[in-house]
């Protein structure tokens, strides 16, 4: 028992690192072996050739690569990129007046509206996206409507549209963005913003050069916490989409579960994260205070 | 004020776009017309369908299990990790380790997804039960570490262990009878997001789940593939309710040991 006791007592006492990295042990172990070994994998994989019936034959070439930049995926690629834009755009967009108002406006309901923002985060992407098929179907609840009220005399087709893959984005995206922002927004000095109002700005010169400018920080990662997850999304045009506007996430699903050619989806895998690592180290150095 | 209703109108608009989506679903699954979107009358027949439902009750049951063993096994990694990056002063590589830590939430799903099943097949595993849960207490360690470490250092640093020590207790006996005691709301609140983490994901399951592993978002999943039914609203309903439960508990526990844990 006293030795036990002593044994527990060095570890948590953590005098020596070795007691440090035993007690990190079990987390680290854990992540290597279920998250760095498997990327390493992918890499790996990409590097090897497909065997028929879905076999991989190991070997060292880059054909994989010079794949994924042939005619038929650029529009995959490309299309990821300007999907994963215009819904940054459309966030910072949309999403910086709630900023605004929950770091200016919202008084003694802003805790609430910030957990009330984060509500949606929480539930299931699944079950949200699945409602949003219930509503721009073709026989959905927009459409119904639309059609009893006599707006048009035939549904509309918005559901596996661009449109409808864009809105499930942004639905899904819009707090990712607001949140830093609201964070930046909130470091703000009020006392600045007042310092121009006293000297004479009005409202909207005061925001232009003293808010706006001093939120900057917040927009970049905002946009980055938008842009980067964006580029790796499969659920929103797994469902919202249909095959006619996959993204990437979607093409690699169906490299391991459909065409069985593992070696090309984990070269799409793997630029797909060299891409995310190289925007999050670009953001680390560039990035002012943490 | 003018100005300042328009702002707040137009944030009420984005909540209301927020909140549709969840309102519609919950409208629909007491509406009892089986294939259009009219309004027919309230009925709870979809719901005692589910609950006859074999089928689902089962992967309802297999989502419950799953999330407990991701949540436990989460809580003891993630407990023995953030005491050491909270309490000990003397080791390089904290930094690396809180990185590696924080990994699972940046990391695309589908990327873990296709690598872990690359992976476990490649190696020989089968895709069980056992895997899946190694994998989702992956993407609930950031959770449990985020929640422990927080209310690590808000328990006044080592002063309270150190008063224990200096009255004879060893570190050992200071933790057992101080920190865990006050550790312990943080414990649970990780967990329970944990829970929420792995009981509602999709995707991770999608790529591993072997085939008879069914959890409730791969149940619903397969039920849309057949189209839209009543039915997926009130199981959707079902699991929106879980996680308000599981959030409701959340924020309760925050307010009662007067901290927020990190959502």
């Amino acid at each position: 028992m006293k030795t036990l006791d002593r044994g527990l007592s060095w570890l948590l006492a953590g005098r020596r690192s070795a007691a440090s990295h035993l007690l990190l042990s079990p987390a680290a172990a854990w992540l290597i072996v279920f998250l760095v070994l498997p990327a390493l994998g992918l890499v790996a994989l990409s590097l090897a050739r497909n065997g028929a019936y879905g076999t991989v034959v190991w070997s060292l070439n880059l054909d994989n690569y010079q794949r994924a930049v042939d005619p038929r995926y650029v529009p995959v690629l490309l299309r990821t990129l300007a999907f994963a834009g215009a819904t940054t755009a459309l966030c910072l967009v949309l999403g910086y007046p709630l900023a605004y108002f929950l770091s200016f406006r919202a008084g003694r309901f802003r805790g609430a509206l910030i957990i009330a923002l984060m509500v949606p985060f929480w539930t299931s992407a699944l079950v949200a996206f699945y409602s949003w098929m219930v509503i721009l179907g073709k026989e959905g609840l927009l459409n119904t409507a639309l059609l009893r009220f006599g707006f048009i005399s035939a549904p509309l087709g918005i559901l596996y549209t661009p449109f409808s893959v864009l809105l499930g984005l942004v639905y899904f995206y819009l707090p990712f963005t607001v949140l830093p922002l609201y964070g930046s927004l909130e470091k703000i000095p009020r006392s600045y913003v007042e310092a121009a109002y006293d000297l004479g700005a009005g409202r909207w010169t005061a925001f232009l050069k003293v808010t706006l400018p001093l939120s900057l920080p917040g927009v970049i990662a905002g946009a980055l916490l938008t842009f980067i997850p964006c580029l790796g999304d499969f659920l929103t045009a797994e469902l919202l989409g249909g095959p006619r506007y996959y993204l990437l996430g979607n093409l690699i699903s169906n490299q391991f579960l459909m065409a069985q050619d593992w070696p090309f989806g984990a070269a799409l895998t793997t630029l797909l994260l060299a891409g995310m690592i190289g925007g999050l180290w670009a953001y680390r150095r560039w990035e002012p205070d943490a | 004020m003018k100005k300042g209703r328009g702002l707040a109108l137009y944030c009420a608009g984005l909540y209301a776009f927020l909140y549709i989506p969840l309102a519609v679903m919950t409208v629909f699954s007491f509406n009892n017309a089986h294939r259009n979107v009219v309004w027919l009358g309230f009925t709870l027949k979809w719901y005692a369908r589910l609950w006859k439902d074999a089928d689902l009750m089962n992967a309802m049951l297999t989502s419950v299990e799953l999330a407990a063993a991701a949540a436990a096994i989460a809580a003891v990694l993630g407990v023995l990790a953030s005491y050491a990056l909270t309490r000990h002063k003397n080791f390089h590589g904290r930094e690396g380790y809180a990185a590696l830590l924080d990994a699972p939430l940046m990391i695309p799903e589908v990327a873990l997804g296709v690598g872990l099943l690359s992976f476990l097949v490649r190696a020989g595993f089968e895709l069980n039960f056992g895997a899946l849960a190694c994998a989702h207490a992956l993407i609930c360690l950031p959770y449990s570490v985020g929640a422990a470490r927080a209310r690590l250092k808000s328990i006044g640093g080592e002063r309270l262990e150190e008063a224990a020590m200096d009255l004879g207790a060893s570190e050992w006996a200071a933790f057992v009878k101080v920190t865990l005691p006050l550790l312990a709301p943080a414990i649970v609140s990780g967990s329970l997001l944990a829970f929420t983490v792995s009981f509602e994901d999709f995707v991770t399951s999608f790529f591993l789940a072997g085939i008879g592993i069914v959890t409730l978002p791969i149940k619903i999943y397969a039920m849309m593939k057949f189209g839209v039914t009543p039915e997926i609203n009130a199981l959707s309903v079902v699991l929106l309710a879980a996680t308000f439960i599981l959030l409701g508990l959340n924020a309760w526990l925050a307010v009662r040991t007067g901290e927020a844990t990190r959502l």
